[in-house]
């Protein structure tokens, strides 16, 4: 899988994965559980339940413990089976474990990584507080369309890239708003940005500038028809 | 799509429509295994069946047969009949047709969540299981080697609703019978005489190998409901199913037991799927075996 496969990957705004939910991601053509308990961090999963296949971003939340809809099998926070309704007295075998994908939550984003092992630490991308989250949107479209088209975007006041890194771009727009937008590759032609912002920012300006976003998404959506 | 080239698919019998779908005189343009057919209906009771090529010309006949309310049809040289179920044949049955209904899946997992009892308390919640009486009882399989078919014998579950005939609760008693690797049925305790059995079949009509049509011809021993309100029930249940069905990944069946770990209420699947690899069938497997 080489070093593609090792990266991380920006796939959500923390803010806006619920408490006692679990939403399909697709990473790559992977397709990942993102799922949140009652308390705690976000954690991804393979979207597959160890028992007969079922997405397990189709689960509901109990406590801690995320269940598969199709059987109530319940899992622990660290993917073990704890429960199977079917025989209540049973205890779940070690084996029936959930394939779960790193997972760390930094600059108001969650983030995995599809190498499972030994994957490298998360970036260091800047300072970690005062992110707070404008938006997310998919975009049909290259990520190399995508980081151009950000690059040249009209943000609305002069802007400014200070960091680019594999799967994300730091900009900084006008003297005292920073922008953090982070690109996941969902299929060859297909992106999602997950988009926070720090500094001088309030609720009117991320509001804001999350409608200029859809702009941006227009953009590279009309230069892609023109070919 | 290419037509498999599975003799062990190919030599089943499916189905490819239902009695009363196809006006007398004209056809039916549909597709098993992948390979393009024309079901035509010439009389009342007389149909015929034909391979059709890409460009659409009618090709090699094939062999028809009409029971419980289903054309069906084969690709090959069946060595299995079609199952004897003596229930359809008693006169005061109601006999229930269901039409079908389109399941994008493989036909194996349309089966297994037929065979399973522990999902009805959480899927069909509050009509054929209650979450809070989720215990599946020790039943029995048998590989019945005579007539080459699977069976799950003394199962038992809860059920708040069993069928369209129930005004209560009651342990429902189950038998499982798989007739085929693409058809299987149940006998249920009736409601109102626990001496006999509805009997529900499911044939599925493998279009390709993630692409189903299910047919759910059933016989049954109720004399209140109308036929409009069986399929309604029957309709509903199997819709509760389909998003199920369509979201196990991979949609096709892994044959191998460390792909998908099963318990001791999985023991109907696990003899299934060991019947079916047994039989070395190829088509809508996960694992292409060695041939």
């Amino acid at each position: 899988m080489g070093i593609e496969h090792n990266q991380w990957r920006g796939i959500g705004l923390d803010r806006q994965v619920q408490p006692a939910s679990s939403n399909p991601v697709i990473v790559n053509g992977e397709m990942l559980a993102m799922w949140r308990g009652e308390n705690g961090p976000v954690r991804v999963w393979e979207d597959r339940c160890p028992h007969r296949g079922m997405r397990l971003s189709f689960g509901f939340v109990r406590g801690d413990s995320l269940r598969c809809i199709y059987h109530g099998w319940a899992y622990r926070t660290d993917g073990q089976c704890v429960e199977i309704p079917a025989h209540p007295d049973l205890t779940p075998p070690k084996t029936i474990c959930a394939a779960s994908y790193p997972a760390e939550t930094r600059y108001g984003i969650v983030w995995t990584n599809l190498e499972r092992a030994a994957p490298s630490p998360l970036p260091d991308l800047g300072p970690e507080d005062g992110w707070e989250p404008v938006r997310s949107l998919y975009v049909n479209g290259s990520a190399a369309q995508v980081e151009a088209a950000i690059e040249a975007f009209d943000f609305g006041a002069p802007s400014m890239v200070r960091l680019k890194h594999a799967n994300a771009i730091a900009l900084g727009i006008g003297v005292e708003l920073e922008l953090l937008i982070a690109l996941q590759p969902v299929a060859d032609n297909r992106i999602g940005l997950h988009v926070v912002a720090r500094g001088a920012s309030t609720p009117e300006t991320r509001a804001s500038l999350a409608r200029r976003l859809q702009r941006l998404r227009t953009e590279i959506e009309m230069a892609q028809e023109k070919k | 799509m290419v037509a498999t080239t599975d003799t062990v698919a190919r030599n089943e019998w499916v189905p490819c429509g239902w009695l009363g779908q196809i006006a007398i005189g004209t056809n039916l343009d549909t597709m098993i295994f992948g390979q393009p057919i024309r079901v035509a209906r010439i009389a009342q009771d007389d149909y015929r069946v034909v391979e059709l090529s890409d460009a659409g010309t009618e090709g090699r006949s094939l062999p028809v047969q009409t029971r419980y309310n289903c054309i069906f049809t084969t690709l090959g040289e069946p060595t299995r009949a079609l199952p004897e179920i003596s229930e359809f044949d008693e006169p005061d049955r109601r006999i229930v047709g269901c039409g079908s209904v389109g399941v994008s899946t493989c036909p194996y997992r349309l089966i297994e969540n037929f065979l399973d009892l522990a999902h009805l308390c959480f899927i069909h919640k509050d009509i054929l299981g209650d979450p809070e009486k989720s215990e599946v009882l020790a039943y029995k399989t048998e590989h019945r080697k005579d007539a080459d078919e699977i069976w799950a014998v003394d199962c038992s579950f809860y059920q708040p609703a069993a069928s369209k005939a129930s005004t209560s609760g009651q342990m429902t008693k189950y038998i499982y019978r798989v007739m085929s690797p693409f058809s299987v049925m149940l006998y249920k305790t009736v409601n109102s005489d626990p001496s006999r059995n509805d009997a529900i079949c499911v044939f599925i009509q493998p279009i390709g190998e993630t692409q189903c049509l299910a047919y759910m011809p059933m016989a049954l021993v109720d004399d209140v409901s109308t036929d409009g309100d069986i399929i309604e029930f029957q309709q509903s249940i199997f819709l509760q199913d389909r998003v199920i069905l369509e979201n196990q990944r991979p949609a096709l069946l892994p044959l191998d037991p460390t792909y998908e770990l099963p318990t001791r209420a999985d023991a109907s699947s696990i003899a299934y799927r060991r019947w079916l690899k047994a039989m070395n069938i190829q088509f809508g497997i996960l694992e292409k075996q060695a041939a």
